[in-house]
């Protein structure tokens, strides 16, 4: 039974935002906004337990995948199906509310996530120990610093026990020794043949942790793999589109 | 569409009571006077449009005391207005969950109608009070409360649904929103009694289904007698109308609301 499946995706992003008068301005002029592909014709199946690190240049639309998987937005055409509860996609400016404190959001996020209340009592103080916010927990999210509604956020999203976890870019705003808890955890998850999708530009992670990766370049997927594989494409193709001296220090050690 | 409503409720009616109660303690936490406020703020109203429109304009409400005649409409009204207020913003107020957790988005603008139960609550027991002190009978035709008010839920929903959606794409529509809510009042029959607009505008004006709703609030409570079919009726077929528009038009706009907003 695959986890992730994607059929011919992509997806296309209309540029800009607007005003009313300005949509009505467009209308009368007989123009239509510019639109462009984020993603362009992804297919891929990921299986249970997959560990799949996410590599990719600013921009190349490693994002919006990870939203298409979470379901918070839909492919423009193409289909992706997906098996099992969610965690709320981790990524900087979690999934919370701000004028309302660290407790009431994890009751908020957990009721989302289909959790019975009484559920969700059970694992509070579990989820606020982990994210080591004891003092913090009846605070309104507005006044939390990045590291901690990082450590909210993984928290939460970690024991409302999902089966796809979806991780971007964020283990960078915790300190060393939460980011070495946030490994254990992940970790622990590895083993009990959890899915992952962990979107990074540190490669030493994702060169440990994965077992597969994937290569997104100007919204395509350009190689799906081994993630050791996976590292030498995009470091071929970052060589490629911005020649040798780009590369410098990367590789910690030169072939 | 109607069959959407089961499996929400069934799969949501927890959160939806979650995200309503918290903004219901947040405004009671915040301060005791937010409620006071409720009560206050209306009966201010009541005073400030019963002096100018009763002694400066002369309207002329026949046996019902002009008050009571304004109360009757200002309760319901200010409920749809302050409902549609703060649904239109729901969306925007969200934008954080909405890009994070998949759900259905029609909780939001739901939730933001729920919490605006309170100051009616609230303001319908001044209304009755007010009601008791000036004498005023309660007539059996009360039982028409539920039918009047279930119509209002349904097009404040419509209403709400259209709004928030354009919300989400045309931030300026925020802006918009008070004119509107204004132009919406003066166009329904709230500060003064509808046989005021003329016959031959009667019809159009019937349109706006407000006028039913409040023409039924103030028969029903006031005079004693059913609901007037000539307004209310077309309010529920406006209703009707309106409810299907937003539903449909907000399920359709959804996919993308995590893109834009
Ligand atoms: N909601 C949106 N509306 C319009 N364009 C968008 C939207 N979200 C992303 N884009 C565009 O889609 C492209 C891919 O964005 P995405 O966020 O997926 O990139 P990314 O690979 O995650 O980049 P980064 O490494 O910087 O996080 C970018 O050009 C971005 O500007
Ligand atoms: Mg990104």
């Amino acid at each position: 039974m695959t986890a992730i499946k994607f059929d011919q995706v992509s997806k296309q992003y209309t540029k800009g935002k607007k005003l009313l008068k300005e949509a009505l301005i467009e209308v009368a002029r007989f123009k239509r906004a510019e639109q462009f592909w984020a993603l362009k014709d992804i297919s891929l199946a990921v299986e249970p337990g997959e560990v799949v690190g996410v590599l990719g240049p600013n921009g190349s639309g490693k994002s919006t995948l990870l939203k298409l998987i979470a379901g918070v937005t839909e492919p423009t055409t193409g289909l992706v199906t997906v098996k099992g509860r969610i965690a709320p996609l981790i990524e900087l400016g979690a999934g919370f509310h701000a004028e309302l404190t660290g407790r009431e959001n994890i009751y908020i996020n957990g009721s989302i996530l289909g959790l019975k209340i009484k559920e969700i009592d059970r694992r509070l103080k579990e989820i606020i120990d982990f994210a080591e916010l004891v003092e913090f927990i009846d605070t309104p999210i507005k006044h939390y610093s990045s590291g901690m509604y990082m450590r909210l956020g993984f928290s939460v999203a970690i024991h409302v026990d999902p089966d796809i976890l979806l991780i971007d870019e964020i283990l960078a705003v915790g300190d060393a020794p939460f980011q070495a808890k946030c490994l254990r955890a992940m970790n622990q998850f590895k083993n009990q043949e959890k899915t992952m999708v962990i979107v990074s530009h540190a490669s030493d992670l994702l060169e440990s942790f994965c077992t597969r990766g994937l290569v997104i370049w100007q919204g395509s997927l350009a190689f799906s793999g081994p993630m050791t594989e996976a590292l030498k494409e995009y470091r071929r193709l970052l060589t490629e589109q911005y020649g040798n001296h780009f590369n410098h220090g990367y590789h910690s050690h030169p072939e | 569409m109607i069959f959407g409503f089961i499996p929400l409720v069934n799969q949501w009616g927890e959160l939806i009571q979650q995200l309503t109660q918290r903004e219901i303690k947040a405004r009671y936490k915040q301060s005791i006077l937010g409620y006071a406020w409720v009560v206050l703020a209306p009966l201010l109203k009541l005073t400030t449009l019963s002096i100018v429109f009763k002694y400066f304009f002369k309207i002329n409400t026949g046996e019902i005391p002009y008050s009571l005649f304004l109360f009757t409409a200002l309760v319901p009204w200010t409920y749809t207005a302050n409902a549609v207020s703060a649904a239109t913003s729901s969306l925007i107020a969200n934008a954080a969950l909405i890009t994070k957790i998949k759900m259905p988005r029609v909780i939001f603008p739901i939730s933001a109608i729920l919490v605006k139960l309170v100051d009616l609550g609230l303001s319908t027991a001044v209304l009755l009070a007010l009601m008791l002190t000036m004498g005023q009978p309660i007539y059996w035709t009360i039982i028409w409360l539920p039918l009047i008010f279930l119509v209002q839920m349904v097009m404040t929903l419509g209403v709400s649904l259209i709004l928030s959606a354009l919300n989400v794409f045309y931030r300026d529509v925020e802006n918009l929103l008070e004119v509107f809510l204004m132009i919406w009042m003066y166009l329904s029959p709230v500060i003064y009694p509808p046989e005021y607009v003329p016959e031959t505008w009667r019809m159009v004006y019937n349109l706006n289904p407000m006028v039913g709703i409040i023409n039924a609030y103030r028969n029903t409570l006031l005079y004693g007698v059913a609901p007037p079919w000539e307004s209310f009726g077309y309010a529920i077929l406006v209703t009707a109308g309106v409810f299907i528009i937003g539903w449909r038009y907000f399920q359709k706009r959804q996919a993308v609301f995590a893109d834009v907003i």
